[in-house]
């Protein structure tokens, strides 16, 4: 028998997927299993990490860890749920198979395969992380050189904060020559729009058009200066500022509820980037996948009873949403994950961590090393496929129809999301690297303090917030980085993400997270 | 030599990597914490390890001690006993009020880890550094300590 000795320690090294910057770090391993992560100082990232990163251990071993198969918050056995699922795909007509994050490339165009193999129709993605419309920026990757010719940088969102590696090189950049500009749009005070030579607060949820007007886009004639509170001068001066400097570049991050119309802000980093010639450095967390559907498409073939059964492969769906849980209410949703969510069935997978294959990031594409082990009750996704594909027909996976966005009338549409009504507060979400998982700190509800007197709330109270999708608890933090009649919550858990509203876009057939309608009391 | 951490406010972007790598090593407490300075940054404060400690000075039980070689002060697990003393003693508020298994947390500059500080180690953007007082001299961080630009942040 092998003799235990706490102080025998290993370290693997991985790759951390929890991003798109792909640090390395290493993860400590004792007899007893992981005992936390190591700096690596010959790693990319010069051994930092973010906050993400250091929990990296927590999640490996976390008392949430999902590691046999559970239906309806029970333990199952891997061989009883085989045999649903064998049947389910028996009868693929009926079946829509969807993707989020934690899904590599590799696993992806098995998924594909598996899907035209077994004669599956429907596929879609069901990663709506609004960040996921930056993706096709991924595909010319960012290189630090970029930074160093750069005279100015434009920022969309809390980058520092949301993906805290990107600070080191920007500020060193700011600091070493006073007239490079640092210009950051975001609707709050944030710590990246505390280092910015010129900070551009819009009104909640408008940058899209702030950044058309800064393009010189606005054939729908919108007074972009009133929609997004940003006097028309300052717009006029910057646009002028960057039009054709090819060597600027402009950092973008998209944080779930933050923002009425991704997509259409996506379209218009792309026409600023054809405007100024600068280059879009893209923070997305995951690449995610399209499939041939919209999401919106297989909600109405639920509804029509078209797919009976929906198999998704990732990690955040449905617990992440759940708010679409009605609109599913005719389907099995069966669901591979890394945590243990109440209800739903749910199948083990391994962790970015635990895997091999690629990991697409910022910088480019870069090998996930493996070699961690997973629970034992995990079983990779290729696996669970192999062990679903026996003895089915073939099929045919139909390619998804090109799209193009009418940008006008999405325009009209978010000037028009912009008004108040009275007594209620604007809801927006926040990606904050400390709030992983909620694993190191739980949420919090930032209110103005202005707002907080009104309502007869103090520093260490609990505030009731209601929106139309339910209602929920929060600590207080009283804090002047949100305006008068905004509120906002680090989105990382399902409880707090429940309360945001979703659009269905019927152009893309995708859905979205928007700033929502809330009401707010003190809780007794 | 006696090293320290210190803290180049110019480079600190409040994204609290130090805390989360203190916190993920320390089970979910950490002991290093973060400052709201008026609104206008968000600092990390750790023990300064000071060379006349009032912590160490108000310990009833004698559980602080402090090394004279390496410059640590470090309590002792076994010793503390749980009377806060040494939370109201220290002047910058460093050591954390709430008791953890009935003990004081207090850090101690991971003295089981060559390298030095994990904090130090994952700061995302270098602003924490692990430094001798001559290196300090040499170094341009020395001149940082009080941040080279004074307006470098803006208020809310």
């Amino acid at each position: 028998m092998k003799k235990i000795d706490p102080k025998t320690i290993s370290i693997k090294r991985a790759v951390c997927p929890f991003c798109s910057f792909g640090c390395e770090f290493g993860v400590v391993f004792n007899d007893f299993g992981v005992c936390g992560v190591e700096y690596i100082k010959d790693g990319s990232s010069n051994g930092r990490l973010c906050p993400r990163g250091s929990a990296a251990g927590m999640y490996l071993d976390h008392p949430r860890r999902l590691a046999v198969p559970m239906r309806n918050g029970r333990p199952a056995v891997w061989s009883k749920m085989s045999k649903d699922l064998i049947k389910v795909v028996g009868s693929p007509k009926s079946v829509a198979v969807t993707f989020d994050r934690n899904v590599t490339p590799e696993e992806y165009a098995a998924i594909v395969g598996f899907c035209d193999s077994v004669g599956i129709q429907y596929t879609a993605s069901t990663y709506f992380e609004p960040e996921h419309n930056l993706r096709p920026f991924l595909d010319k990757p960012f290189a630090p050189a970029n930074l160093e010719e750069a005279n100015i940088v434009l920022v969309l969102g809390d980058i520092f904060n949301q993906a805290p590696m990107s600070s080191r090189a920007i500020i060193e950049w700011k600091m070493k020559d006073k007239k490079n500009e640092l210009i950051v749009i975001d609707s709050l005070n944030t710590h990246t729009a505390g280092f910015a030579t010129r900070f551009l607060k819009v009104n909640v949820g408008t940058e899209p058009l702030l950044l058309l007007g800064l393009a010189q886009e606005n054939s729908g004639n919108l007074d972009i200066s009133k929609a997004t509170g940003v006097d028309g001068a300052t717009v006029n001066q910057i646009s002028t500022m960057i039009k054709g400097n090819g060597k600027g570049l402009i950092f973008a991050s998209l944080s779930f509820g933050h923002t009425y119309d991704p997509a259409l802000c996506a379209e218009s980093l792309y026409r600023l980037h054809k405007f100024s010639g600068m280059k879009v450095v893209p923070f997305v967390e995951f690449p995610g996948y399209n499939g041939n559907q919209g999401f919106s498409d297989i909600i109405d073939m639920v509804k029509k009873k078209k797919v009976k059964n929906l198999i998704n492969f990732g990690e955040l769906f449905p617990f992440y949403y759940p708010q679409l849980v009605d609109k599913l209410k005719g389907a099995n949703i069966y669901a591979t994950s890394t945590l243990k969510h109440s209800g739903y069935t749910m199948l083990p997978v391994p962790l970015g961590l635990e895997k091999e294959g690629t990991l697409v990031t910022t910088f480019g594409k870069k090998k996930l090393p493996g070699g961690i082990e997973p629970p034992s009750g995990a079983k990779s996704i290729e696996a669970l496929l192999s062990m679903l594909s026996s003895g089915h027909g073939k099929g045919k996976t139909p390619q998804p129809a090109g799209r193009k966005l009418d940008i006008n009338a999405r325009a009209q549409r978010v000037a028009q999301l912009t008004e108040t009504k009275k007594k209620s507060y604007k809801l927006v979400g926040e990606k904050v690297a400390y709030n992983f998982l909620g694993f190191l700190e739980g949420e919090a509800l930032k209110i103005n303090p202005l707002d907080a007197a009104e309502l007869g709330i103090g520093a260490h109270d609990v505030a009731s917030i209601t929106s139309k999708q339910g209602s929920t608890d929060l600590p207080v933090k009283i804090t002047e980085d949100v305006g008068q009649g905004v509120v906002a919550v680090a989105a990382e858990t399902p409880s707090v993400r429940g309360l945001f509203e979703f659009t269905i876009d019927n152009e893309l057939s995708a859905i979205n997270f928007i700033p929502t309608e809330v009401k707010i009391c003190r809780k007794e | 030599m006696q090293k320290r951490i210190v803290l180049d406010l110019d480079l600190c972007c409040g994204c609290r990597s130090c805390e989360a790598a203190c916190k993920a090593e320390f089970k979910g407490e950490s002991r290093i914490r973060h400052g709201d300075i008026a609104g206008v940054a968000y600092l990390p404060l750790a023990c300064k390890h000071c060379k006349q400690p009032l912590c160490l000075a108000s310990c009833p039980v004698e559980a602080i001690t402090r090394d004279d070689n390496t410059g640590l002060v470090i309590r002792s697990a076994m010793v503390c006993i749980g009377c806060k003393s040494c939370a109201f003693a220290c002047p910058f508020g460093v050591i954390d009020a709430p008791l953890v298994r009935h003990i004081s947390q207090k850090c101690s500059l991971c003295a089981d880890r060559k390298e030095g500080p994990r904090c130090v180690s994952a700061c995302s953007s270098g602003a924490l550094q692990w430094l001798s007082d001559e290196e300090i001299e040499q170094h341009e961080i020395g001149m940082r300590m009080v941040s080279k630009d004074l307006f470098f942040r803006r208020k809310p």
